[in-house]
């Protein structure tokens, strides 16, 4: 034998001994059989065929990878979601064939680090809008090749339910957050929603029932709207209401209301119902009350008032000789009734305490300081009625005090305080002491009158004056109905 | 007459098909001959499957298998290529 047939034989050798070692070792995945024009391809790709075909009919996209993350095979559904050509696919790598976000996430299913999951929610954009897939990928063995299966679930569906589901939570929520009664009702003015305050403007659980069954409601006639139903019919059929008073006869506590209506525009040209909303008003229709009622008052007391103001004049007109004594006393009394009244506006009009008038009307001894005048027990509370006459009767009382009383001499006081009378009974005692020493007057003036008769206006009412040497004493008894509280 | 030693050599891969070894060698031949000898080879895949015929001409057994026809002895290289230095040397391009 030649040393060439040897070299020949040597590297026949080496090829079978090569063949054999990359059969065993994997290295190959198909195998010619036969000779003699006979040859056949076999290949030893184990169940792909098989594996391949059941990728085929899953509906989710999927496809297997080598170990390099080359695409050995990529189902149609998954070739249609990402627009491959199935055929051009095979053989490159997965990650050059989609956009740089897809191949990094499918990077980090492939290798997951240590505790992230295995799976990642990615989306794709297509021609019909954006669509949602759950991407995992497991090992797989093809024959002799380790890789990786990686699945496309299309979650676009369940992604989309969540998303109007979220949605109609957030309307939910906002309907509920609302102060004012919100009320959904269908085409068929059935009530599908409905908040806590539209609870509140009926008797019975409104959803499932008709709108004007559960809240009937009456319109004035210029509305132009007969009722509820005639309100919800107009607002499912595109009209915006808005505004319209109400009156809702079986709801239970509240009973006036601004209604307002609206069509549920569903899509643009879609409407699905309508929306009613429901404004309380019975603040606005107390406060529109209480303001007839204010101006009412004020026209009465306006009127008493101008007739009080007529008779001081008249009366201090007979008892002055002179032009101005006239000025003097009218002017003093119209500003004691003004000061009076000053107390009153404070208080809108409220009760007032007797010390306040008291202090008022003595407010020029009292910041002259020391103790020319005290009171005691004074924080009972009168109406305004009261107030009036008992501002004058001090009025006139102080005048006295100043021109011939005790309030005439440097030493002299006044003592303001409450008695004990007779249960029910309110006694308020004016006293003079340390001035000169006082006679009964000879001739009866004005100011006599107003303090005898102020507090006449009722039968528990009046005054009783003394005239002690030792000073004037005024006992004067409160009209009992104009008594608020006597603290 | 020696061969002209710009022109390309041709490398003959054998394929059965998609097989996943099949298009692991493909795309590890054509990374080596761009990455380590640009222009020397021309790349002729055969695709047994299409014609099983064709494996006889050089013996081949199993696939996928590289063939390097010149210069003599004929080389075979059996298996995916995925050693690149195991390719290179058996194509000795070192010497050349």
């Amino acid at each position: 034998m030649s040393a060439a047939e040897i070299a020949e034989l040597r590297r026949r050798l080496f090829e079978a001994e090569e063949t054999l070692r990359a059969i065993r070792e994997g290295e190959v995945d198909a195998l010619v059989v036969g000779a003699d024009d006979r040859e056949q391809i076999f290949t030893i790709e184990g169940e792909s065929e098989s594996y391949r075909a059941f990728m085929e009919v899953m509906g989710i996209g999927a496809v297997a990878l080598d170990h390099a993350r080359r695409v050995l095979y990529v189902n149609s559904a998954l070739a249609r979601a990402l627009d491959l050509k199935a055929s051009a696919v095979q053989g490159r790598r997965f990650g050059d064939l989609v956009d740089a976000d897809l191949a990094a996430a499918i990077d980090a299913v492939l290798d997951p680090a240590p505790g992230s999951p295995d799976a990642a929610e990615v989306r794709l954009r297509g021609p019909e809008g954006d669509r949602h897939f759950l991407v995992a990928a497991r090992p797989l063995r093809l024959g002799t090749v380790r890789g990786h299966a990686v699945t496309f679930t299309d979650m676009t569906d369940r992604v989309e339910a969540e998303i109007a589901l979220q949605s109609e939570r957030a309307a939910r929520a906002v309907i509920a957050s609302a102060n004012e009664a919100v009320l959904v009702c269908d085409l068929n003015g059935i009530v599908s929603h409905a908040n806590a305050a539209a609870r509140g403007a009926t008797r019975v659980e409104p959803v499932g029932h008709a709108f004007a069954e559960v809240i009937p409601l009456e319109f004035r006639r210029s509305a132009g709207f007969t009722g509820a139903e005639d309100l919800v019919a107009g607002a499912i059929g595109g009209a915006s209401i808005q505004g319209l008073e109400a009156l809702a006869p079986a709801a239970p506590i509240v009973k006036d209301y601004l209604v307002s209506a609206a069509p549920l525009q569903v899509s643009d040209d879609e409407i699905g119902g309508c929306v009613v909303t429901m404004v309380d008003l019975s603040q606005r229709k107390a406060a529109e009350k209480q303001q007839t009622l204010l101006m009412q008052e004020l026209d009465h007391r306006v009127r008493n008032t101008l007739a009080l103001v007529l008779s001081i004049s008249s009366r201090t007109m007979h008892s002055e000789d002179t032009l101005e004594g006239f000025q003097k006393s009218f002017t003093a009394r119209i500003q004691a009734l003004a000061a009076t009244h000053g107390l009153l506006a404070e208080r809108s009009w409220a009760d007032v305490s007797v010390g306040d008038i008291v202090r008022s009307e003595l407010a020029p001894y009292l910041q002259q300081g020391g103790d020319r005048v005290s009171t005691e027990g004074l924080s009972i509370h009168v109406a305004p009625r009261a107030a009036i006459a008992l501002g004058l009767v001090f009025h006139e009382l102080t005048t006295n005090a100043v021109k011939y009383g005790s309030l005439s001499t440097l030493g002299g006081r006044v003592l303001v305080r409450r008695l004990e009378g007779e249960p029910g009974s309110t006694l308020v005692e004016w006293r003079e002491v340390g001035g000169p020493a006082v006679a009964p007057p000879t001739r009866r003036g004005f100011g006599q009158t107003v303090i005898a008769r102020s507090l006449q206006y009722t039968p528990s009412g009046g005054t009783e004056v003394e005239f002690e040497p030792s000073g004037v004493v005024c006992r004067i008894s409160i009209p009992t109905e104009d008594v608020r509280s006597a603290a | 007459m020696p061969p002209n030693p710009t022109a390309p050599r041709k490398l003959v891969l054998y394929v059965a098909g998609q097989t996943p070894k099949s298009l692991s060698a493909i795309a590890n031949l054509e990374r080596i001959c761009s990455e380590h000898m640009p222009g020397r080879y021309e790349i002729e895949v055969i695709d047994l499957k299409e014609n099983p015929r064709l494996a006889r001409e050089h013996s081949i057994v199993a696939i996928p298998t590289l063939v390097r026809e010149l210069p003599v002895p004929i080389r075979k290289i059996i298996g995916d290529l995925s050693d690149a230095d195991k390719v290179l040397v058996n194509l000795r391009i070192e010497g050349e």
